[in-house]
């Protein structure tokens, strides 16, 4: 469903390029969960941006479920990541002044969809993540948990076939991110597909396919590569 | 899909700034259209017509110092003098000068009586040539005859025993049917009958600013007076070339006299509403730095939000969220702002008219100013924001996954 060939992303200033992503190869199929680790300015994050749809790589092809990414519009692509993708982010980013009933919201009214099918889909994914009875509550009134609990059920509402969790338990203490990580691993069973950058090894090795990224390139892992890779990247 | 709901439920939690800014609509709203307003009642006063042919009249004040001088004889002379200049219409002597500032007022009544109300009227001694000089049209009624004019002396208190007054005096006199006014008697001075022989269309009095400036009355008298003005209408065009030239032969004919202050109908005019030109310019200018200082700070709100919330609209257009809905949201904000500050004007601008109304004795507001006030201050707002939304959809959607918190 996802298909990387020669992804580069390179940033020029006056009189130096930087080359944040060379050369990237990925195929992702149907139903992969993949993390993504690699020491800090390795291009994890450029990598991620690419893949969401958030930013556009300098060079190479990109698929995502049957379209080529390069030939999109802003408009083109801003609609492909609202319809296909799914997005956690490290922070959240809940909007401060909506309560969850709200949050959730935001990108099914850029959907389109009807108010009652939107109200539907809010509740059922608020419960889905414990939160049903929590809906007029403004975020800042959540813990952290909670506060990604929302992001996720946000990401899950528009049915997305591809989940990009940027460092999703990053901001979370270690209950707080087995939490977060088994629901992720519950949403991954029914189908959907992840990508997840990750700091933590552990967490990394739950996925069920590990990419190691370092100074732009990127490698895949075999099970239980990870830790050589990572000591040498410490 | 619009997000009128949550939008309305953020500016809640978010009041003062939003707040702030609606006041300030609503006060530049009050305060613009009622400016407006003024300066619509200045340009209507400027707009009434005096009655006069003031494109081609001028008149100029002749100020005698010689001693034992003929003062009937000299009039004679130089309105033969003027009347013979070819391109000249008609000439006349006269008190006042329409729009001046300046003039004779008495009160006419159509009973005699210490104890009867006048109405108002600005007075003109002029001759048989005063209507055709002046260049005011004669409704009913005749013109003076040579045997009508008499002379006045300066302390004389007599009156002559025919007036020709304006169709809005007649109408004032007589239960608002001018024309019942034509061959009665009205009293001035209480007791001094005149006949109304003729009735003009219009004319107005020395005082732009007075309620009853349409009130005016024609008297066939000639001023035994060392100080006098002579009122000259002109061939259509040939004003200009006839000023300077009656004023030098009226100059040589006679030594013992100046002749000084010789003006067009034109310049009065202007002169006459210069102070509400300035008012005007005023309050335009008052108008244009309201309206740009709301424009700025609706534009300094935006970017400040803007700003705030930057990575929530990298947040949003990860989401999926375009560049024109990101742009939509910021001038839907401003639509609902500005709808608060204008409907908190309306009032504004209500009560201030009423206030004006009330000191002043002003005609109301209208419904079309307001509403076109309203429409204008909404679209200084969706313009004003237009630049900010502009920027706040150029934001990149990858805004949403750096600088973690």
């Amino acid at each position: 469903m996802l298909s990387m060939k020669n992804i580069s992303k390179s940033f020029a200033t006056d009189n130096v390029v930087t080359h944040a992503l060379r050369d990237i190869n990925l195929d992702l199929a149907e139903g992969d969960f993949v993390s993504v680790t690699g020491p800090s300015g390795s291009g994890k994050t450029t990598f991620l941006n690419i893949a969401g749809l958030l930013e556009s790589s300098t060079s190479g092809e990109y698929w995502l479920d049957g379209e080529d990414i390069s030939k999109l519009d802003d408009k083109g692509r801003s609609r492909m990541r609202n319809q296909k993708i799914g997005f956690i982010f490290q922070s959240f980013n809940l909007i401060p002044d909506l309560n969850l009933f709200d949050n959730v919201d935001v990108p099914l009214r850029y959907r389109g969809f009807n108010a009652a099918e939107r109200k539907k889909r809010i509740e059922y994914h608020l419960d889905q993540v414990g939160l049903a009875s929590r809906m007029k509550h403004l975020p800042s009134q959540l813990s952290g948990g909670q506060q990604q609990r929302v992001a996720i059920a946000r990401a899950l509402a528009t049915s997305p076939r591809f989940l990009l969790a940027d460092e999703p338990t990053g901001n979370l203490d270690s209950s707080m991110a087995q939490s977060v990580m088994s629901l992720l691993e519950d949403i991954n069973a029914n189908g959907t597909t992840i990508l997840m950058v990750t700091h933590d090894n552990g967490l990394a090795a739950r996925a069920k396919r590990q990419i190691f990224i370092k100074d732009g390139q990127a490698q895949e892992l075999r099970q239980g590569q990870h830790n050589i890779h990572n000591l040498a990247a410490v | 899909m619009l997000e009128l709901g949550p939008m309305l439920r953020a500016l809640m939690r978010n009041k003062i700034g939003a707040l702030l800014i609606a006041l300030q609509i609503a006060l530049t709203l009050t305060i613009m259209v009622n400016a407006i307003f003024m300066m619509q009642e200045r340009n209507r006063q400027m707009a009434r017509a005096s009655g006069v042919d003031e494109q081609n009249t001028f008149y100029l004040s002749n100020t005698v110092f010689g001693e034992n001088y003929p003062l009937q004889s000299a009039l004679a002379r130089d309105l033969d003098q003027i009347r013979k200049t070819p391109g000249v219409v008609a000439a006349t002597q006269i008190n006042a000068i329409p729009l001046s500032g300046g003039g004779w007022s008495m009160g006419l009544q159509t009973k005699p009586g210490d104890d009867v109300d006048g109405t108002g009227t600005a007075i003109y001694f002029v001759d048989t040539q005063g209507i055709a000089a002046l260049g005011v049209e004669l409704l009913a009624g005749e013109n003076f005859s040579e045997s009508d004019i008499s002379w006045r002396e300066r302390s004389s208190n007599k009156w002559p025993p025919k007036i020709i007054i304006t169709q809005t005096l007649a109408e004032k006199l007589f239960e608002g049917d001018w024309k019942k006014a034509l061959g009665q008697t009205v009293y001035i001075n209480n007791h001094d009958p005149m006949q109304v022989t003729g009735i003009v269309k219009s004319l107005q009095s020395p005082w732009n600013g007075w309620d009853n400036t349409e009130h005016a009355s024609l008297v066939p008298s000639q001023l035994e007076n060392k100080g006098s003005r002579l009122f000259i209408r002109t061939e259509p065009g040939r004003r200009d070339a006839l000023m300077p030239q009656i004023e030098k032969m009226l100059a040589d004919s006679d030594k013992q006299r100046i002749i000084r202050n010789v003006k067009t109908m034109t310049e009065t005019r202007e002169e006459s509403y210069r102070e509400h030109q300035a008012t005007n310019n005023i309050l335009l200018t008052v108008i244009i730095v309201l309206t740009l200082v709301t424009g700025f700070g609706i534009v300094g709100l935006a970017m400040f939000s803007i700003n705030r919330r930057t990575r929530q609209i990298g947040t949003r257009r990860a989401l999926g969220a375009s560049q024109w809905q990101i742009m939509r949201f910021f001038m839907l904000e401003n639509l609902l702002i500005s709808s608060l500050g204008v409907v908190l004007g309306i009032g504004g601008a209500i009560g201030l008219n009423i206030w004006l109304v009330s000191t002043f004795a002003m005609t109301p507001l209208t419904p079309g100013l307001l509403l076109v006030g309203c429409a204008a201050l909404l679209l200084v707002g969706q313009l004003a924001v237009s630049y900010p939304a502009l920027i706040a959809a150029r934001i990149s959607p990858a805004t949403a996954t750096r600088g973690r918190a």
